[in-house]
């Protein structure tokens, strides 16, 4: 056979064949490309059908499953009300083997439903807060203080009027100059480990806390003696000079069990995550900062009035929105922001999901433009005048508060606080301002539009603002040139912000005051404008004899009758002189539950009080 | 060996720079720590602020500050935070853990993931999916993680219920920091994808023009192996450039995404100390990252000249 082969292989063979191979090899060559052609127009083609299918599979059952969503949920929503984007969630939702096509908003609505069976039953009041707990320090952490107060409630708290009233402690007298506070303990308190709550407990925690924090060192500085008397279950504080507010102060500080804590040397740097022994009808099981959330139980040996809720859980989100998704979504029964409120742009959405009441109580901090009284033309009482009528309040606080707010009064205090007086509503006027002006002397000579100043220069105030308030001081800038003064918006950061307020660097300056910063030093919010004083979110731009003597009378008397006609003098004082302009009255709105009743929100803390949770039950269908 | 005396030189000297920036920076921030410590509505008197200023070591002269700070950090000890009421360290070993395992586990995803689409996309990118995907990457880089991280929280934590809201974990379990883990690393690591994915893309795109890729394909070499033994070898050079920066924002660029899945980790950790003026947290959360850097920056020459004949050979 080889030898054949061999045979064939001359010239001529070889021209066929290679002639052969070229015809074999474009024959070939042309099949390709036919294949390839062929193939991918082919596979283009399959590909965009099966494309075009699936697409079209995808459309008409996302549309189907929209359509299915109310009529299953049995909600009264047509299929047009539903978006795009709901449809498609709907649909996934089946895919994912959900159960019936559901509309998310009813979806909602039934996990509400769950947790609150599920509460009912004595399991959790699950509580969501912005106010992030950042450290396990039981007394470093200001916000953990707060959450406290239900497991080491204070020995007084404020009831709903905002008067100061007993918590642990029955009741307290004052003697000897208001120098000598006395407090008689109830006689039902229990510790969680089984202890009973003594005078002793009282006594270490107030001086611990004069010892240990800076924030207290006041008590450390002021407290001349202590003395408990285990006959009448009291214990006294002596001070070295009147002190009248310490029932006020006493409402703040959570109370420690002396058996546990005197042991503990640094308590600031005492970290633990749980648990600790407390004497409120809870006590803190557990601080889970990478779980984000804290968890109070039941104190067994609690022999107040049973709460419902076996347990309460605060679970803390850094973000706001995201709070309150949980609650749309029923996967928390409240929320609590201290001095603030559940966000207005987001209460219309709660209300949709029909799971929840709203609580509304105007706050007893507000939002307030504070000019510089050190510096012309501020200093002059008739340009101050002429400001509180250039500014129009009821715009800023539509848009400020969205409606959860009021024009306020020229008396600065808001009606929530004890003692409020009915003063001057603030008027917006502009015509009326620009009389007062020209009146005192304020003219545009020139003609330029700007009012002069008295020493003949244009006045340009500068409104310092931090980023928070950007729009109010906006509007505030637009409002003044109204009445011919130019301004300038200077924002600063938070810490720029105290600097060049305590280095007086400001006209204008729009802040805040919180609930506690209305009731420090002499109350009614006079512990922002005294001059005597300092402090990161504190004004002290006043310096008038008239108003130092007002505080100074306040502190010098625990008398009701007399507390009260001093704070009506200081709301007129307010009124008359004008130390700051209250921009607006704002409310917080607290949603819960509403298959839950008994809430109600103190001025101080809001709905965080120990009488909500042994009180609020379910409510009767 | 010049060479490494001079490399590691020039390490220590950028070591020596970060440590004198880690110290200025905090304290030429406007603000005072103590009042920050106090608080908004709290009245002490002078002297009890001088105290604490006292206790705090911020009463003596910035010099004495730097050289007690440079001494303790020869000591290993990064101070005391102010707010956190816990040693530095403590707090940084607790969070980077936890930050290593969500951001990181996201950077090596993402960098997996856009190397390998941004390889296929650059080699391919006239076809459709690959244009599709272009479009997708795009969109996602141009994408605030912010914004990412709330839409993915509304559809799949809010809408679809699928994933909690918020933390670690509910119950410290494998499950449980699994579930919780889910939506932010996946958000992260879309993110990082969509950076190495334009990067790779664009890379691959120019390599394969070169002659050495033109003569694989004489060799008859597969796409494939064009692809994945010589193309991405060289047009993964950026991406190791990117992934050395990556670790620093490992430890602090998170902040977004955990601030909307309410995680306790680096990126929070910076953000409250700048807030809080927690001097001591602020120089050892800077240290940590600086050191970081500079270590991938040391992995990333190594890795440059393991992937790169031309970095290792000597000119």
């Amino acid at each position: 056979m080889g030898g054949l082969f061999k045979k064939q292989s001359g010239p001529s063979m070889l021209f066929k064949k290679s002639r052969r191979k070229t015809q074999n090899r474009g024959r070939q060559k042309m099949k390709k490309i036919k294949h390839f052609i062929r193939s991918k127009l082919k596979s283009k083609l399959k590909r965009q059908m099966t494309l075009s299918i699936i697409i079209l599979i995808l459309c008409s059952n996302i549309l189907l499953a929209g359509a299915a969503g109310p009529k299953d949920s049995g909600e009264n929503l047509t299929p047009s009300e539903g978006g795009i984007f709901d449809r498609i969630i709907a649909y996934i939702k089946s895919l994912l083997g959900e159960g019936e096509l559901q509309d998310s908003a009813a979806t909602s609505g039934a996990e509400a439903s769950e947790v609150q069976q599920s509460a009912a039953e004595g399991a959790a009041l699950k509580i969501a807060t912005p106010n992030v707990i950042k450290s396990a320090s039981f007394i470093g952490d200001s916000n953990l203080g707060i959450f406290a107060h239900l497991s080491n409630p204070p020995l007084m708290k404020m009831d709903s009027e905002g008067h100061i009233v007993g918590q642990l402690a029955e009741s307290y007298d004052v003697l000897e100059n208001n120098t000598c506070w006395t407090f008689y303990l109830r006689d039902d308190l229990y510790w969680s480990d089984g202890e009973p709550v003594t005078p002793e407990d009282i006594e270490f925690s107030i001086r611990y806390y004069g010892k240990e924090a800076p924030w207290a060192n006041w008590i450390n500085d002021t407290l001349e003696s202590s003395t408990v008397s285990e006959a009448d279950n009291s214990v006294t504080f002596k001070f070295n000079k009147p002190y009248t507010r310490i029932n006020l102060e006493f409402a703040t500080y959570n109370i420690l069990p002396a058996h546990v804590w005197k042991t503990i040397e640094k308590p600031m740097e005492y970290i633990n995550e749980g648990p600790y022994v407390g004497c409120g009808p809870y006590y803190l099981k557990q601080i889970d900062l990478k779980a984000g959330k804290l968890v109070f139980e039941k104190n067994p040996y609690w022999e107040g009035k049973i709460p419902e809720f076996g347990n309460v859980e605060i679970h803390f989100y850094s973000n706001v929105d995201v709070a309150t998704l949980t609650l749309e979504k029923g996967a928390a029964n409240t929320y609590y922001k201290y001095a603030g409120s559940y966000p207005y742009p987001n209460i219309e959405q709660l209300e949709k999901t029909g799971n929840f009441n709203f609580l509304e109580k105007t706050n007893l901090g507000l939002i307030f433009l504070a000019p510089n009284l050190k510096k012309a033309p501020i200093s002059d009482l008739e340009f101050r005048e002429a400001l509180s009528y250039a500014i129009n309040y009821e715009e800023i606080v539509r848009l400020e508060t969205l409606g959860y707010g009021e024009v306020p009064n020229r008396g600065f205090v808001p009606p929530s606080m004890e003692a409020f007086k009915e003063t001057e509503k603030l008027e917006y006027n502009p015509e009326k301002a620009r009389k007062i002006l020209e009146k005192a002397g304020y003219s545009d000579s020139n003609e330029n539009g700007i009012l002069e100043g008295k020493d003949g220069k244009d006045i340009k105030l500068e409104i310092l603002i931090r980023p928070e308030y950007a729009r109010t001081g906006e509007l505030l800038k637009e409002y003044l040139e109204q009445v011919g003064l130019a301004a300038d918006l200077r924002t600063a950061d938070a810490d720029t912000w105290v600097t060049l307020k305590d280095n007086y660097e400001y006209d204008l300056t729009v802040t805040r005051s919180t609930p506690w910063g209305m009731l420090m030093h002499a109350s009614w919010g006079s512990g922002y404008f005294d001059s005597r004083r300092t402090g990161q979110g504190v004004m002290h731009n006043l310096d008038d004899p008239e108003f130092l003597q007002l505080c100074d009378d306040i502190l010098s008397t625990t008398d009701p009758e007399e507390l009260q006609g001093y704070a009506y003098e200081l709301q007129d004082y307010y009124a008359e002189n004008l130390p700051a302009i209250p921009l607006y009255w704002d409310n917080v709105v607290t949603p819960f539950n509403r298959q839950f009743e008994g809430w109600y929100a103190d001025p101080l803390y809001g709905i965080y009080n120990l009488d909500n949770f042994v009180n609020v039950k379910k409510a009767s269908a | 060996m010049r060479k490494v005396v001079k490399k590691t030189l020039r390490y220590a000297a950028s070591f020596l720079l970060i440590v004198t920036l880690n110290f200025a920076l905090p304290r030429l921030m406007p603000g005072d720590p103590v009042k920050n410590l106090i608080g908004e509505d709290v009245y002490v008197s002078e002297a009890v602020m001088e105290e604490l200023r006292i206790e705090m070591g911020l009463n003596r002269p910035l010099y004495e500050q730097f050289t007690a700070y440079i001494g303790d950090l020869l000591m290993f000890d990064l101070g005391y935070s102010y707010h956190l009421h816990s040693p530095v360290a403590e707090v940084l070993r607790e969070r980077i853990g936890w930050t290593l395992l969500f951001v990181g586990v996201s950077v090596l995803l993402g960098a997996a993931l856009g190397t390998l689409l941004g390889a296929y996309a650059g080699w391919k990118p006239e076809t459709k999916a690959n244009r599709l995907l272009c479009y997708g990457f795009i969109t996602l880089s141009c994408t605030p993680p912010y914004f990412l991280a709330l839409l993915c929280l509304h559809i799949f934590a809010f809408k679809l219920g699928l994933f909690p809201f918020k933390g670690f974990y509910d119950v410290p379990t494998l499950g449980s920091v699994m579930h919780h883990m889910f939506l932010p690393v996946t958000v992260m690591a879309l993110f990082s994808a969509s950076r190495n994915f334009l990067i790779m893309r664009g890379s691959v795109i120019q390599e394969k023009g070169q002659l050495y890729a033109l003569y694989a394909r004489a060799k008859g070499l597969y796409d494939i192996s064009i692809l994945f033994r010589h193309v991405i070898k060289n047009a993964s050079l950026p991406i190791i450039t990117l992934l050395a920066l990556d670790f620093g924002f490992l430890f602090s660029g998170a902040l977004f995404t955990e601030i909307v899945f309410s995680l306790n980790g680096m990126g929070t950790l910076i953000y409250d100390a700048i807030m809080g003026k927690d001097y001591p947290v602020l120089q050892g959360a800077f240290l940590v990252i600086a050191l970081t850097v500079l270590l991938a920056n040391m992995l990333a020459d190594l890795l440059y000249a393991i992937a790169d004949p031309r970095v290792r050979r000597p000119t």
